[in-house]
């Protein structure tokens, strides 16, 4: 696999993928993980606590090297150009506090070609978020939607959004996912990890049950309900029955 | 790519420099307030809190540019740390650039805050020379002596002594001690920014490795600054031995030499250490 681009590549492609964690007693945390995402997708990401839901994020974004294997999106190691076509929104707080919404919008304007400072824009007035409030002065629910308007304002080819929907009011979480789906590109993909399934679970087209590190099922949604006459909550329920 | 980085580095870094200059700024005033407060003419009752205003000045002036220094070298890694191995690390490393790119630009921006830092002491500790020498000069004056004078004087040992003292023009002498404090500075700046990331190969109290860390590598350099000085003692000892005069210069070049190719490859050393860590140990918790 070469590092240029190709149309003809998937979206992501994930061979092999291993993560080892040296420090805290060789724990396996991605263990032997195969993965093909293709274009114009939503995907839900599911799994208990602790099943490598994070860590493979985190290795696909490149904040996290590969104990063994390899990440490849749109052909390409993850490096400064797969960053260009990733918008990615981590499940903590990334904002410097000293800054402004207005400037925040700049800094993601002046770095990523993709965003769009009107959408970002038309976007915070939708949910009364001043631009000119600095980001220390925002509750942790307010910033947390600041930093999904920033990642959603961006014309991406991949969304990861981890945990997207967990620290928002039921209000605000509809208006999330109706921000999603408005913005969803039938080119682009969106990777969704979350635990409130019954929340998102109508806008899936696929879902990737994650345990112990491996890949246990990747299907479409409308398989699940037909083949197991239940919905991805119940099915996750009696998946991960404790 | 590098300007739009270095831009928000020195956002992020210029008000906290701003109030570190503003600090040593006031210790400066302070510090001339109190050396005017010392008289000039020498008398039994006014002499007790002449030395004791001496003593304060200099205290405050010592303790004032310590305090900048190495406040400003926490603010650096303090925020080294933050946007680079914290939650805002997150917004870091998912910019499309390259990693040597972002370390390029924290580490220039770094370094010029720094030097900032540096000319904002030289420039305060003009001020606090030209204090004491418009008191002295008041002191001479009252003895019949001239600051012009005096200022000539200073001038024409400079151009016409230096060489012969110090085997090296003033000019050269000058330019090789910029080249040398500039590269000390950026060797101390890698130095912190190598330490914060070797701290982060702890899987936790990752604050309190980078301390150590610091430590353990300023021992070294402690260490290897003592050897540096060995040819400077052993060439002081030999000339007094045979009773030679040796201008300054040649007898400290070979340390300066030395401690400049140390600072040279600590700071190669420090940035390999963290375009490393950066890359392959980067672990964001």
């Amino acid at each position: 696999m070469n590092e240029q681009y190709t149309t003809a590549a998937p979206l992501l492609q994930i061979n092999d993928l291993c993560k080892r964690y040296p420090n805290m007693g060789n724990y396996m945390s991605v263990f032997h993980m195969n993965l093909t995402i293709p274009r114009g997708r939503i995907i839900g990401l599911l799994g208990p606590n602790g099943c490598g839901k994070t860590t493979l994020i985190k290795m696909i974004n490149g904040l996290l090297a590969p104990t063994s294997g390899a990440v490849y999106i749109n052909g390409m190691f993850p490096g400064a150009e797969s960053k260009r076509v990733i918008s990615y929104l981590p499940e903590r707080t990334y904002l410097e506090n000293g800054m402004k919404v207005r400037q925040m919008i700049d800094y993601f304007a002046d770095f990523y070609a993709d965003f769009s400072k009107e959408k970002a824009y038309s976007m915070l007035e939708s949910l009364g978020i001043s631009p000119e409030a600095r980001l220390k002065t925002l509750s942790k629910g307010t910033k947390e939607k600041v930093q999904l308007i920033l990642v959603m304002s961006r014309e991406a080819e991949l969304y990861i959004l981890d945990e997207p929907i967990a620290g928002v009011d039921p209000a605000a979480r509809d208006y999330i996912l109706r921000t999603i789906i408005t913005n969803y590109n039938p080119n682009s993909t969106i990777i969704l990890s979350t635990h409130l399934i019954s929340d998102i679970e109508n806008v899936l087209d696929d879902v990737i049950f994650m345990k112990n590190g491996s890949l246990m099922l990747y299907t479409s949604v409308d398989a699940i309900r037909s083949q197991q006459n239940k919905s991805v909550d119940a099915y996750f329920r009696e998946v991960y029955a404790c | 790519m590098l300007g739009k980085l270095m831009k928000y580095e020195w956002r992020g870094l210029r008000f906290p420099l701003l109030i570190m200059l503003g600090i040593l700024g006031i210790a400066t005033l302070l510090t001339c307030i109190l050396i005017f407060t010392i008289n000039p003419k020498y008398d039994s009752v006014a002499s007790g809190l002449s030395v004791l205003s001496l003593i304060l000045s200099i205290m405050l002036y010592y303790f004032g540019i310590i305090g900048c220094s190495v406040g400003t070298m926490l603010i650096i890694a303090i925020r080294f740390y933050k946007t680079t191995y914290t939650d805002q690390g997150y917004l870091t490393h998912t910019l499309p650039v390259e990693t040597k790119t972002l370390l390029a630009a924290k580490t220039i921006t770094s370094v010029l805050c720094y030097l900032l830092m540096l000319m904002g002491i030289a420039a305060t500790l003009l001020i606090i020379i030209g204090a004491i020498y418009t008191h002295i000069c008041n002191l001479s004056a009252y003895e019949g002596v001239y600051l012009d004078q005096q200022i000539g004087e200073l001038f024409a040992e400079l151009s016409d002594g230096f060489r012969e003292e110090y085997g090296i023009s003033f000019g050269a002498f000058v330019t090789f001690y910029t080249v040398f404090m500039i590269v000390a500075c950026i060797s101390a700046i890698m130095t912190v920014l190598g330490c914060v990331s070797l701290g982060q190969l702890y899987t936790k109290h990752r604050i309190i490795g980078a301390i150590i860390a610091y430590f353990a590598v300023i021992s070294v350099q402690q260490f290897i600054s003592y050897l540096a000085m060995l040819p400077t003692y052993s060439r002081m000892i030999r000339a007094e031995a045979m009773a030679e005069t040796i201008p300054m210069f040649e007898i400290i070049s070979p340390t300066m030499i030395i401690s400049l190719l140390w600072a040279v490859a600590v700071s190669v050393v420090m940035h390999i250490i963290n375009l490393h860590m950066m890359t392959k140990r980067l672990n964001l918790e």
